[in-house]
């Protein structure tokens, strides 16, 4: 019986937030289709004309897309592993009984870096990273190209990008330590003294919710990333940092390219659809 | 006991190295704000110096940050009170009431939060551009609500789920009407949720940049937009960008850290099932 | 169409007439339209802080307000591109120089004797055409043989050396050619952290015009042949390339990352003797609040190479932007004939602007305050206005050139296929636009 409500209530509750979503977010969806099949340049829309799917054709073929569409992944597969080594351990710190005032400090500085504007993140980037002023060549000693060298680029975005986020990894970890009830804890400790084998056996199941969480909002989070890398280096130095959201920025407003960059985001939406849907499908219990 | 003292050294050196990390930006940040160009720029770079406000007074009354930030407030505060209105009702609804299609309703809200900007800010664009709304507040409020609707739709479905089904049972035997049910009994029960996913909304708005840049060009531009437009390949006005650094950020970190109880508890909600 | 513009200049050369007879002046002039607001858009260089300190003369005659945004140069095309395209509120539009074939073919700008035709009693009989260099005004503001803008914000490439570095190693003047630069003054000069050169080349317009033309040109390259195909794989293009490459041995690291302000600060710091730059950042380099050099910059015009001295050239103008309204039109070509005439060209000048009105330079007494001036005007005399072709298909093909040009200079892909890779995709670009099927006429 419970549960059970008219049609009507249900449209008036769940009525006005499906439109805004419509509104606000297929119909964009369903006009970036209809760009996508034209051959559709800003600078020269006198010469918008249908052109099927050949933008699509040049996307699946364009070695660029996929490189960016590499070199994003690949900035998960280096960033998330860190973030999730180095959360779980200071999850595993600060789960620890005693020096409760430095903790609270911890925890207290662990949601500064969440929440600072992604851009000024990159910003600052530009700022302690610079060869020549930055701070970070003076505490290393060292005089590093960081903006202008390739593999220094993307070091540093990775290190920028675990800065912010092992934070947020670290507090969800935290907060599923906290969930183990004591007394289970307590006895799994008075018969081993092996982290490991506690964390492996005791706290893993209470962790798991939280590492698939962190899996799903990381990946997609890289996907959407653009404001930080934007304002650190632009995608550069060549296209060394480009990642795929700066690519179609700048093919849809820089090339003015809208059909091409619309049949890329098109791309992009499907490619995270498909991921969203497998990872809840596979780690989510549904509603 | 040595070795307890030890592990406890060990601990705290940690933990102080975490503090560092963690707030070392923000101090490089508002000493480079202070400083004048000639220092800013000088190498090796200075710690001590004299203070200057300078960039301050230049970023607010000369190049009108201050009107930004407050487009970015009103911006940020006008989404989030739409999304927790337009929200909060649906998120009953999934929580409590039984249909077809729940389960691919509740998805394709929650896959709002995970498509990429970009893949709207094309197609947005073309379309405010046909309706004359570029550059308006209205637009980024609109556009804002695909990612805000779901954070509120997310968290606070789980924080309804959370309350008792008694409750409104014994509401509805004396023929109270489930928006009734949701207002009277629920919502108030629900309400630290509905808070979280207000700040969770209310930061992700006010930190937003790339519709800000593409859909604002002046009227409505907001503060993230504003900073990333000191970046002139002619000179760079470190000390002045890192000013505006600070005012955008500050604020948010502040309500960051009076509701960090609630946001973190946001997070396990959000996070942990 | 063509009959009644016709009548209209007649009418305007008649009404300028009876006009200088009878004092035209601005106030009156601007007073049908006192009241007005025009939007542009600005930068934040010299040029623009100097005509903004002026404004308020302006504003206080005619009682128009002119409402400025800033925005940073690599933001300003696509700014102005999606207000015009939504039927903005821009006015005035402000046009790099290879910005104007795209703005011109859109019709988002107005040729300059159409306004004058449609207004004739806001023309200032002192306008003198004649006496912007020619050059710069038809590469700036022209397009397809007519006038949209007047010069406003200009620039010329020079070279900048650092005098007391040269004497130091034994040089008594700049290197006369590209090749006595990397051969002989490259060597001497790049020692103990020092480096002879610097050629900004970040991944934006600055490696398309400051870094990858600059050593086309001079080598005798070019973008493009006389059939608009690819010319990047000529001897003479790949020489230039080449060169370019060999060039970086005197170059710091990491000059792939360099946009103009680190360049210049190189230079002011005097960790390198010598940089090609425009010319509006002599300011930047002979002030000592920004400058640790002052005392030592010398200014001359670009080196040679074999085909010749081929130096940049860039620079924006102002054109009246057709979207405006009647008064909002008045009102912003009363501002752009203000802002560019020959009367204010000095105190423009004198507040770090770089006019591009001959008689400004006129005055030799200038040349000892501002030492970039002979330069300048002997690169103006003649140049190659295609430097970066004009077209409005440059937006495209920068992005491909940005690409290509600094992964080249990373040593990721050769000389040669990038320069066919670039090649390639810009003949598809220019293959879509129908230059090669006639549809257009092969201008850039």
């Amino acid at each position: 019986m419970r549960g059970q409500v008219s049609r009507k209530t249900i449209l008036a509750f769940i009525g006005p937030s499906v439109i805004a979503l419509a509104v606000i977010g297929i119909a964009p969806l369903l006009y970036a289709v209809w760009t996508s099949l034209h051959f559709y340049n800003l600078t020269k829309l006198r010469q918008v004309r249908f052109i099927g799917l050949e933008n699509y054709q040049t996307v699946l073929t364009d070695a660029a897309f996929w490189q960016a569409m590499g070199r994003t992944f690949l900035l998960l597969a280096t960033s998330l592993p860190l973030q999730l080594a180095l959360g779980l351990g200071i999850a595993l710190v600060l789960h620890r009984p005693g020096l409760t005032l430095v903790k609270t400090l911890t925890r207290l500085s662990l949601v500064l870096p969440m929440a600072t504007t992604y851009a000024v993140v990159g910003l600052l980037g530009q700022v302690m990273f610079n060869q020549q002023f930055g701070v970070v060549n003076q505490l290393l000693g060292q005089n590093i190209n960081w903006i202008g060298n390739a593999s220094n680029a993307f070091a540093m975005i990775v290190f920028w990008d675990v800065w912010q986020w092992t934070p947020f990894v670290a507090l969800v970890l935290l907060a599923g330590l906290t969930m183990v009830p004591g007394e289970v804890e307590e006895a799994a400790r008075l018969e081993t003294s092996n982290w490991w084998t506690i964390l492996r056996h005791v706290q893993l199941p209470f962790l798991m919710p939280g590492l698939v969480a962190v899996l799903i909002l990381r990946t997609a989070d890289t996907l959407k990333l653009f404001d930080m890398v934007f304002t650190l280096t632009r995608g550069g130095p060549g296209n060394s940092t480009e990642m795929i959201s700066l690519l179609i920025q700048r093919v849809g407003f820089r090339v003015f390219d809208q059909g091409l960059a619309s049949a890329q985001a098109v791309i992009l939406l499907i490619i995270t659809i498909v991921l969203a849907r497998l990872y809840i499908r596979v780690f989510y219990k549904e509603v | 006991m040595n070795r307890t003292r030890r592990s406890l050294a060990i601990e705290l050196a940690l933990l102080a190295l975490v503090i560092l990390v963690c707030v070392f930006p923000f101090y490089w940040m508002v000493t480079t704000s202070l400083k004048t160009q000639v220092v800013a720029m000088q190498s090796p770079p200075a710690w001590i110096f004299t203070p200057t406000l300078d960039n301050y007074r230049q970023a607010l009354f000369v190049d009108g940050v201050s009107r930004t930030l407050l487009n970015s407030l009103i911006i940020a505060v006008s989404t989030t009170a739409l999304a927790v209105v337009l929200g909060v009702p649906a998120a009953f609804a999934l929580a409590r009431f039984e249909f077809r299609g729940k389960k691919d309703l509740w998805f394709w809200f929650i896959t709002n939060r995970m498509i990429s900007p970009i893949v709207l800010a094309l197609p947005f664009f073309l379309i405010a551009r046909h309706f004359g709304m570029l550059d308006k507040h209205i637009t980024l409020i609109l556009i804002y609500l695909t990612f805000n609707l779901p954070i509120v739709i997310w968290i606070v479905t789980d924080q309804f789920r959370g309350i008792p089904y008694d409750l409104d049972e014994a509401a509805r035997m004396e023929g109270a009407s489930q928006f009734t049910i949701m207002r009277k009994i629920c919502l108030p029960l629900a309400m630290p949720g509905v808070a979280v996913s207000a700040i969770f909304s209310f930061i992700f708005s006010w930190n937003e940049l790339m519709f800000g840049l593409i859909l604002t060009r002046s009227e409505a531009r907001t503060a993230p937009a504003m900073a990333v437009s000191f970046m002139e390949g002619y000179n760079l006005p470190y000390g002045k960008i890192m000013a505006t650094s600070t005012l955008i950020v500050i604020p948010v970190l502040i309500f960051a850290l009076i509701a960090s109880k609630q946001l973190v508890r946001g997070l396990t909600m959000g996070a942990v099932k | 169409m063509k009959l009644r513009i016709l009548a209209c200049t007649t009418a305007l050369a008649a009404s300028a007439a009876t006009g200088a007879m009878a004092e035209w002046s601005l106030k009156e002039a601007a007073a049908p339209y006192a009241g007005t607001t025009v939007d542009v858009i600005f930068l934040t260089r010299p040029g623009y802080d100097a005509i903004k300190a002026m404004l308020p003369a302006f504003e206080e005659e005619t009682g128009i307000k002119v409402n400025i945004t800033d925005h940073p140069y690599e933001n300003a095309l696509g700014e102005q591109v999606r207000d015009f395209v939504a039927g903005g509120d821009l006015d005035i539009a402000l046009i790099d120089l290879v910005w104007i074939g795209n703005f011109a073919e859109n019709e988002w700008i107005l040729p300059l004797e159409e306004v004058q035709a449609k207004f004739p009693d806001i023309v200032d009989p002192a306008l003198d055409m004649d006496d912007f260099f020619p050059l710069v005004l038809n590469a700036f503001g022209g397009w397809n043989g007519k006038i949209y803008g007047l010069p406003f914000d200009n620039y010329s490439g020079l070279l900048f050396y650092n005098r007391c570095m040269l004497e130091e190693a034994g040089f008594d003047g700049p290197p006369e050619t590209w090749q006595e630069l990397k051969d002989v003054y490259g060597p001497a000069l790049t020692k103990d952290g020092k480096y002879a050169f610097a050629l900004q080349s970040k991944r934006n317009e600055t490696q398309s015009a400051d870094s990858f033309a600059r050593m086309l040109w001079p080598f005798g390259g070019s973008f493009l042949d006389a059939d608009f195909r690819s010319n990047l794989l000529s001897p003479e293009s790949q020489a230039g390339l080449q060169f370019r490459q060999e060039l970086m041995a005197y170059m710091p690291d990491g000059i792939v990352a360099w946009d103009h302000a680190e360049t210049v600060n190189a230079f002011a710091q005097g960790d390198v003797a010598m940089i090609t730059e425009w010319s509006s950042f002599y300011t930047t380099m002979v002030d000592p609040a920004t400058s640790r050099v002052a005392d030592c910059v010398g200014v001359a015009p670009e080196p040679a190479g074999p085909a010749g001295r081929k130096p940049a050239l860039g620079g924006f103008s102002l054109a009246v932007a057709s979207q405006a309204d009647e008064a909002e039109q008045a009102a912003a070509y009363l501002f752009i004939q203000w802002a560019t005439s020959a009367a204010n060209a000095r105190e423009y000048l004198e507040r770090g602007g770089v006019p591009a009105r001959q008689s400004a330079y006129a005055d030799p007494a200038l040349a000892e305050r501002f030492r970039f001036i002979p330069a300048l005007v002997e690169s103006w005399q003649e140049g190659v206005p295609e430097f970066r072709p004009r077209f409005a298909e440059w937006p495209e093909i920068t992005e491909i050139v940005q690409e290509f040009g600094t992964r080249m200079m990373m040593g990721e892909i050769s000389i040669e296929d990038g320069a066919r890779e670039i090649g390639t995709r810009m003949e598809a670009v220019l293959e879509r636009a129908g230059y090669y099927s006639g549809d257009k006429p092969l201008a850039q």
